[in-house]
């Protein structure tokens, strides 16, 4: 045991100590450690920014984005935008509201992402300070630095998702929760409840973080918990949820509210049952979570509440989302913060011996740097690839922008004359180009069946019907639908044909093939079409 | 060497003086070809049969069926009182009326216009019928245009007869034959305005919806009935329009119209015949509307609509009720009024035009634009249609006309101010927490990280 180390043991010492000495070693001991603790937040925060901030707009927003900023700027009353986006959709309205303040003076996307990009740094700085609650310092700047370098939360923080916000509520909730188990004082656990209130008004999902303080105060005799600041607590946070029952029914959209509940009970799987297992891991980077499990294997004579606390946020999420039928690259962000706190206690707390390399001796404090920095590098440069835009013509919903649909979106709000009305693949893509070209648009793959299409969403019942009566004056195909669904594309293509499609515009992008050489692919193409 | 100089100069001299001829030669084709207002493509789409009353008789602000109006039943029956009001055809099925010269004075009653009903129950035609009028629930397209663009009340048909007449007037500025019919041998060497238009070569097209090249009047007689795309196309009437191919080219299918369009290839003037898509009685009227917006809507798409304008107008009155007296001209009309609407980017917005107008006046347009001398007295004495135009203004942007006029069902347009408040005291009431929190601080303060000292663990 090293008593410098400990700060605890430390304030003990000085304080026996005559005034006069106890400034003197404070000041030198406080010196070196505020010296390296301001470093390390400046580098953590620098990398963080970096990170989110580099390249932030170079492509637009994909159709997630674009449906959360449009809710955003039907709040806001923006012209036009307010007219095709409903305000009420399957989530609470946090976000979007706080997105709408920003949109009063002007709907920007970038100012969206800024948001974002400003909600996912107050995370790493909250992740720091769990971190420090629970591990200390050194843990702490660690766990900051792999969240801030890790591409899952880069990824998602860079773009205008309910995911970002929702991570920084849990998180925020986390903290409250290890608080009462450090301090055991009820203010805390009344916090917890405020806490999950905000959680939920994030993002509707985060209330099964319910289960997970359940599970954990459950599990942990040695936190005693009066059923009194329990029920004070559940108190708050139905309090803090209620706004969003509250708004839906006075403001008129209660019924929207309901059928988005029973179409997300009842839809289909949208991925295969190991999508997790094939995107999650790699996005949080495979050194750390080796290095969390390598901690809590290593230290297990160590294991206290704190391990517990962070393996119940970590189990539950993962479990129900596993369960749950629809899937989302990004649903698994809440768990990103404990796995970074965990990986920073490893390390921090590691003890390697110094080792000998050809009679040299490589001291141990040189083993962790250099351990911190091949995990660090190793998720730096997935970031780095990951904020790249996408050379294919392909991508993962959630995993950042469309490239050519900004683009796209532009030509038809300058080209096509308003009033007109598109019809695409699918929704994505009218999501997308609704919010860039200021036109309706309708994706042909909405089931007519209402429980089998988001509520938000209106089919077009007879496409053919509609394009021979005028109502529909344009079609928009691209890539990204056809690869996810060759039968509307194909029927798509029928249509375009069969009413005189004459292309009007096409977006390209430039792709990378195999042999290295770069050419525009066409991802996007509108139509004008006529009986 | 001198004489080389002086070759040279001679040489030089000539070609500047050769250059300066070509160009003013060029120079003075061009602006023969081009148009004195911004107007670059004049595009008429002349349907049939209906009288202003009875499509924009209860348009707000429009000279439309005036109140307490009520049309003698019978006016040689002097026991017989009862007397027809206007009222709203809605689904009551329609009939093709009589609409022949005889029929117009026996309506027009030398400008008492009381004979609405009598003259086509002598007929043993549905009089009641004439009297009836469409509304924004029928015609929902044409409402809506003349909410945004020009609605003309003051336009007549040319002649008191049916469609031959007044398409004549529509393509000559003459009746063409003494009465409402094509001549044996066609209209021989009348000149049209289209003959005008091809001499001073202005590019021009007569689009007609689901054309047939193998009809024309010479046909008539084998057929032994006249076909609606003979008498709606006068220049099927002429032997030169069907015997010259450079002036046949030009009548050509309306496929044709979207073609050009797309090619940017669209002429100067065109005259369009929706045949296929006719609101002559007893057809649905909603098919001439839709092929009229499909039209409108392929032209807002193009790059030909900053400098375009497209009339819609009707040939005669088919037999229905209109409550103005047409001024008569001459012997031949006018005919009562019939429904006319202007779309153009520079066109007066919502605008009600009450310009005496008739079918010439479209000839006089394409005169004056065009530079054109008059092809007979009438269209010489008619007035213009510019007055629908303002062209000092900057030329209004496409946009689409919807088809319909219900105003769709309410969206749940939510009260922001109870979002903003619901959410808003959820983050106060948060906040309140936090402070109230933090006040007790003892309650709150955190010890350093003790439970298990920071000591680095070997594994």
């Amino acid at each position: 045991m090293s008593i410098k180390d400990s700060s605890f043991v430390r304030d003990r010492i000085v304080s026996g100590i005559s005034s006069t000495h106890r400034v003197l070693i404070d000041w030198r001991s406080w010196d070196r450690a505020l010296v390296a603790r301001v470093v390390g937040v400046i580098i953590v925060t620098a990398v963080a920014v970096g990170l989110r901030v580099l390249g932030l707009n170079q492509l637009g927003y994909n159709t997630d984005e674009a449906v959360y900023a449009g809710q955003a700027a039907a709040i806001a009353s923006a012209p036009v935008l307010r007219d095709i986006f409903p305000i009420f959709r399957a989530h609470p309205l946090l976000f979007q509201l706080v997105l709408a303040l920003v949109f009063t003076f002007g709907v920007s996307d970038l100012a969206g992402r800024l948001v974002a990009v400003a909600i996912s740094l107050a995370t790493v700085y909250l992740v720091f300070r769990v971190g420090k609650l629970l591990y200390g310092v050194k843990a702490g700047l660690l766990a900051g630095l792999f969240l801030a370098l890790m591409p899952y939360h880069v990824i998602v923080s860079r773009q205008v998702l309910l995911d970002g916000p929702l991570v920084f509520c849990t998180t925020l909730t986390l903290f409250f929760l290890a608080c009462y188990a450090t301090t055991q004082r009820p203010a805390w656990m009344y916090l917890t409840g405020v806490g999950m209130g905000l959680t939920f008004l994030a993002k509707e999902t985060g209330i099964i973080l319910v289960g997970a303080i359940y599970a954990f105060l459950a599990l942990s005799p040695e936190i005693r918990v009066r059923a009194k600041h329990l029920i004070i607590s559940t108190v708050l946070m139905v309090l803090m949820i209620l706004p969003f029952p509250v708004s839906l029914w006075l403001a008129g959209g209660s019924n929207t509210g309901q059928q988005y509940l029973v179409w997300q009970l009842f839809r289909r799987a949208n991925h295969t049952w190991d999508f997790y297992l094939s995107t999650v891991p790699a996005a949080i980077g495979f050194l750390v979570i080796i290095a969390a499990t390598f901690g809590l294997w290593f230290l297990r004579h160590d294991k206290s509440w704190r391990e517990r606390l962070l393996l119940c946020w970590i189990i539950v999420p993962a479990v129900f989302f596993q369960i749950w039928p629809t899937k989302g690259f990004q649903y698994l962000l809440p768990i990103a913060p404990s796995i970074a706190i965990l990986a920073g206690r490893a390390i921090a707390r590691w003890w390697p011996d110094d080792i000998f390399i050809l009679n040299r001796r490589i001291a141990r404090s040189w083993i962790k740097t250099w351990t911190v920095a091949v995990i660090a590098l190793s998720i730096f440069i997935s970031s780095m690839q990951i904020i790249r835009p996408a050379t294919t013509g392909t991508f993962i919903a959630g995993t950042g922008g469309v490239p050519g649909g900004r683009e796209a979106g532009a030509w038809i709000k300058e080209n096509i004359p308003a009033g007109s009305t598109l019809m695409t693949v699918g929704p994505s893509m009218a999501n997308i180009l609704q919010f860039y070209g200021h036109r309706k648009a309708y994706g042909l793959s909405v089931s007519p069946n209402p429980l089998r299409r988001n509520p938000s969403y209106l089919p077009i019942l007879n496409p053919d019907l509609q394009i021979r009566n005028g109502d529909i004056q344009y079609i928009v195909w691209d890539s990204y639908s056809a690869e996810r669904s060759s039968f509307f594309s194909e029927r798509l293509l029928k249509l375009t044909a069969r009413f005189h499609g004459r292309v009007v515009h096409t977006q390209t992008i430039p792709v990378t093939l195999d042999d290295g050489t770069q050419v525009d692919k066409p991802v996007i193409i509108i139509y004008s079409v006529h009986p | 060497m001198k004489f080389f100089k002086r070759f040279a100069f001679l040489f030089m001299l000539l070609s500047l003086v050769l250059s300066l001829v070509g160009m003013t030669g060029v120079a003075a084709a061009q602006s023969e070809t081009e148009p004195n207002t911004p107007i670059e493509h004049f595009i008429v789409v002349m349907q049939q049969n209906h009288t202003f009353d009875n499509y924009f008789g209860t348009y707000p602000g429009a000279n439309g069926i005036p109140n307490g109006v009520c049309v003698p039943n019978s006016l040689s029956d002097e026991k017989n009182r009862l007397c027809v009001a206007p009222f709203e055809i809605a689904d009551r099925p329609i009939s093709d009326l009589s609409h022949s010269d005889t029929t117009f004075q026996a309506q027009y009653q030398n400008g008492n216009m009381n004979g609405f009903v009598d003259a086509l129950k002598k007929l043993n035609q549905d009089g009641t019928l004439s009297m009836g009028h469409f509304t924004d629930k029928d015609i929902p397209f044409y409402w809506n245009l003349a909410d945004q663009y020009v609605l003309f009340d003051n336009y007549f048909s040319s002649a008191h007869t049916g469609s031959i007449t007044n398409r004549m007037f529509w393509v000559s500025g003459k009746p063409g034959s003494e009465f409402n019919r094509i001549p044996e041998t066609g209209f021989g060497d009348i000149p049209t305005i289209f003959d005008h238009l091809q001499e001073r070569g202005i590019s021009w097209k007569f689009y007609v919806k689901d054309y047939d090249p193998n009809l024309n009047y010479r046909t008539v007689k084998e057929l032994d009935f006249l076909p609606p795309q003979v008498q709606w196309v006068p220049l099927l009437s002429f032997d030169r329009f069907i015997d010259d191919p450079e002036l046949s080219s030009h009548i050509v299918d309306l496929d044709q119209y979207y073609t050009d369009l797309e090619n940017n290839t669209l002429p100067a003037v065109s005259y369009v015949l929706l045949l296929g898509a006719t609101e002559h009685p007893i057809s649905d009227l909603s098919l001439g509307e839709r092929a009229t917006r499909t039209m409108l809507h392929t032209l807002m798409q193009s790059d030909a609509w900053e400098s375009s304008a497209l009339l819609i107008t009707y040939d005669d009155w088919g037999g229905w009720y209109d409550h103005v007296p047409p001024p008569q001209v001459d012997e031949r009309g006018y005919g009562f009024r019939v429904p006319a609407l202007l779309v153009s980017p520079y066109a007066r917005m919502g605008h009600i035009d009450h310009t005496l107008l008739d079918h010439t006046s479209i000839l006089k347009f394409i005169e004056e634009n065009w530079g054109i001398p008059p092809l007979a007295e009438r269209d010489a004495k008619a007035n213009n249609i510019t007055s629908a135009f303002d062209f000092s203004m900057t030329p209004r942007p496409p946009i689409l006309v919807p088809a319909t006029r219900e105003v769709s069902e309410p969206r749940i347009e939510p009260r922001r101010i109870v979002i903003y408040m619901a959410y808003g005291a959820a983050m106060l009431f948060a906040c309140m927490i936090l402070v109230w929190a933090y006040t007790i601080k003892d309650d709150l303060l955190l010890p350093p990280y003790d439970a298990q000292p920071a000591e680095e663990i070997k594994p």
